[in-house]
C-alpha cells in the first residue's frame, strides 16, 4: 500500500511540478472554457449539454497526453529496472501510475466546477442533471486513463505512446459516431458496450448500475491488460 | 553472501549468459570483469530480480530467487548508467526510493542526510538531477541503491563516466563499503578491479573463464616463467651456456640495443625452473655483463586480453 502511494505521489509531483504537466492542464482548461463559453449565450439556455457532448472529444487529445510518460519514459529511461528491483510488484506499480493519473484527471474535472456555479447565477440549473453528467464525465476519464496508460505501456517512446492511445480513444469515439452505417448487429452491440452509448445515457441525468458498472468493468479490463505488458516484459 | 549454480539466461536462440557458477563470499569484493556483451549486465539483471533465469539457480543471503520480494530487499542495485528520475530533485528522489524501501518514515530523514554525507552530495541536495553532471547523478543511484542498508550490493560499472578525482573517491567509497557489505561490482577498467576487489571472475562469451585473486589468475594464466634480460657481450655465446642447462627455453624477443648489448625475454614453461638464476649463471660462464634483469608477472591486462581473445599466451 504505501509503495503505491510512495509511487502516486511521485507521479503526481512530476506532473504538476514540470512544465509537460501543467501546460496540459492549462491547455485543457482552456479549450474546455471555449467549448463551454462559444455558444451559451446563443442558446440562452442555463444548461451545460453542450459540453458534455464535446469533453469526450478534449478526452481523446488530453488524456493521452497526461499518460504518456506514464510508463513509455520508464522504461526508455531505465528507471523501470529500478523500480521492479526495488521491492516492489507489478500491480503496485499499475496502480500507482493509474490513482496519480486519474487524479490528474479528476483535478481538472473538479477545476471545471466553475462553469455550473457561473449557470447558477445566471440561471435556474437544473442541478440533477449537472451531478449525473459530472459522474458520467468522470467515470469516462477513468476509463479513458486506463486505456491511455495500457498504451503507455506498449512502447519505450512517450510520443508513439500518445499516438496509440489517441487512436484507441478515436476508435472508442467512432465506433458510437458511425454505428448508425454499419450493420444492424454491429449496431446492437456497440449499443451494448460502446463507452461513448453509456456517457450519453448518463448525461440525460439517469444514473443506471448497468452504465457504472460497464464503465468499471472496462477501466478493470485495461488495467488488467497493463498489468500483463509489464508482466510480459519481464520474460522477453 | 551470493552463489550462483550454472545459471543461464537465453536471448531467443542466444545464450548471454551459459552455465554461471561462483560464490561470493560476506564481506568480500568481487569484481566481474569481461568484454562488452560479455553477460557481465545479464548477469547483474538475474541476481536482482529483474530477468528470470532460464537454467540455473542462484541464493542471495540464503534466500532462492524465486522468493524475490525477500531477495529485493536485501539487495541494493545501481544499473548501468545509473537511471534515476530527471524531473525530481535529489532530496525527493531519496525520499522516493526510501519510501518504496520502506525505510520507516522517523528514521528515513536522518537516513537520507548520512547517505547525502558520505556520497558528497551536500552540494545539490535542492537540486533537479537533470541538472547534475554525470558524475553526481552516479554518486545519487549510488546513494540510491544504499539508502535501505543492504547487506549485499550490486553495480554495474559504478565509475563510468566519472573524473580520475571522482574515480578516486568513489573507489574508497566501494573498499570501505566492502568492510561490511558484500559487493558485486563490474568494470572494464582494469586497474580499478585490481585497486578495490578482493577477487575477481573473468567472463566472456556469457561463460566463466578465470576466478581468483589477481595473483591466482597471475600464476594460472602465465603458466610458466619470463625473465626478460640486457646483456653486454657475446648474445651467441651467452646463449649457448644457456641452452644445456634448460633446454625448453624459448626466445620470445631479441634485440640489440646501443653500447653492443642486446635485450632478450626468456620463458620456460616450467615456474620451478630458477630461470633467473640459470641466466645469471650463463652471463657470468660466457663473460657476458647482466646489465638488467626482470622477472616478469602476467599483468591482469595480458590475463584478460588471454582468457577472452580464445588465445594462447604470447
Amino acid at each position: 500500500m504505501s509503495v503505491i502511494f510512495a509511487l502516486c505521489l511521485k507521479e503526481w509531483r512530476i506532473s504538476l511540478d514540470t512544465p509537460q504537466g501543467y501546460v496540459v492542464s492549462i491547455a485543457f482548461l482552456l479549450a474546455s472554457g471555449f467549448f463551454f463559453g462559444n455558444n451559451l449565450f446563443l442558446y440562452g439556455q442555463a444548461d451545460m449539454r453542450h459540453w458534455f457532448a464535446v469533453l469526450p472529444l478534449l478526452y481523446i487529445f488530453f488524456i493521452p497526453a497526461m499518460s504518456m510518460r506514464l510508463l513509455a519514459d520508464e522504461l526508455h529511461d531505465g528507471t523501470y529496472e529500478l523500480l521492479i528491483t526495488m521491492p516492489t510488484r507489478t500491480l503496485d506499480i499499475v496502480l500507482g501510475k493509474y490513482l496519480s493519473l486519474l487524479g490528474h484527471t479528476t483535478l481538472l474535472l473538479a477545476l471545471t466546477w466553475l462553469y455550473p456555479l457561473t449557470l447558477l447565477l445566471l440561471g435556474n440549473l437544473d442541478m440533477g442533471v449537472v451531478l449525473s453528467s459530472y459522474l458520467a464525465a468522470w467515470l469516462l476519464a477513468a476509463l479513458f486513463s486506463a486505456m491511455g496508460l495500457y498504451a503507455s505501456s506498449l512502447t519505450q517512446h512517450a510520443m508513439i505512446a500518445y499516438i496509440v492511445g489517441l487512436i484507441l480513444l478515436l476508435v472508442v469515439f467512432l465506433l458510437t459516431q458511425a454505428s448508425p452505417t454499419l450493420p444492424i448487429v454491429l449496431q446492437d452491440w456497440i449499443a451494448l458496450l460502446g463507452p461513448i452509448n453509456h456517457y450519453q445515457n448518463m448525461l440525460r441525468g439517469v444514473v443506471s448500475l448497468a452504465d457504472v458498472v460497464l464503465f468499471i468493468s472496462f477501466t478493470v479490463i485495461f488495467l488488467s491488460l497493463t498489468w500483463f505488458a509489464l508482466e510480459r516484459r519481464r520474460w522477453r | 553472501m551470493i552463489k550462483a549454480e550454472l545459471l543461464g539466461r537465453q536471448y531467443g536462440n542466444i545464450y548471454a549468459v551459459k552455465g554461471l557458477s561462483f560464490e561470493v563470499k560476506r564481506g568480500e569484493v568481487m569484481g566481474l570483469l569481461g568484454p562488452n556483451g560479455a553477460g557481465k549486465s545479464t548477469t547483474m539483471k538475474m541476481l536482482t530480480c529483474f530477468l528470470p533465469p532460464s537454467s540455473g539457480e542462484a541464493w542471495i543471503g540464503g534466500l532462492s530467487l524465486t522468493d524475490s520480494m525477500k531477495v529485493r530487499r536485501l539487495v541494493g542495485y545501481l544499473p548501468e548508467h545509473a537511471p534515476s528520475y530527471h524531473d525530481l530533485d535529489v532530496e525527493a528522489y531519496l525520499q522516493f526510493v526510501g519510501k518504496i524501501h520502506g525505510v520507516p518514515q522517523g528514521t528515513r530523514q536522518d537516513k537520507i542526510k548520512e547517505m547525502v554525507a558520505v556520497c558528497g552530495l551536500e552540494a545539490v541536495v535542492f537540486r533537479r538531477i537533470d541538472e547534475l553532471s554525470k558524475g553526481y547523478r552516479q554518486r545519487v543511484g549510488l546513494a540510491a541503491s544504499m539508502l535501505h542498508d543492504p547487506e549485499c550490493l550490486i553495480l554495474d560499472e559504478p565509475t563510468t563516466g566519472l573524473d580520475p578525482n571522482q574515480i578516486v573517491e568513489i573507489r574508497h567509497l566501494i573498499r570501505r563499503l566492502g568492510e561490511q557489505k558484500t559487493v558485486l561490482l563490474s568494470s572494464h577498467i582494469l586497474p580499478e578491479v585490481e585497486a578495490v576487489c578482493d577477487r575477481m571472475m573473468i567472463i566472456d562469451k556469457g561463460e566463466l573463464q578465470a576466478l581468483g585473486t589477481t595473483a591466482e589468475l597471475s600464476k594460472q594464466a602465465q603458466g610458466g616463467v619470463l625473465v626478460s634480460a640486457t646483456i653486454q657481450g657475446d648474445v651467441e655465446r651467452f646463449m649457448a651456456q644457456l641452452r644445456p642447462a634448460l633446454p625448453d627455453i624459448e626466445v620470445l624477443h631479441q634485440k640489440a640495443v646501443e653500447d653492443s648489448a642486446t635485450h632478450v625475454e626468456i620463458q620456460h614453461p616450467d615456474p620451478e625452473c630458477k630461470l633467473a638464476q640459470a641466466v645469471f649463471h650463463a652471463a657470468v660462464a660466457s663473460g657476458a655483463v647482466l646489465l638488467e634483469m626482470r622477472n616478469e608477472r602476467a599483468s591482469l591486462e595480458d590475463i584478460f586480453h588471454q582468457l577472452t581473445q580464445g588465445g594462447q599466451a604470447s
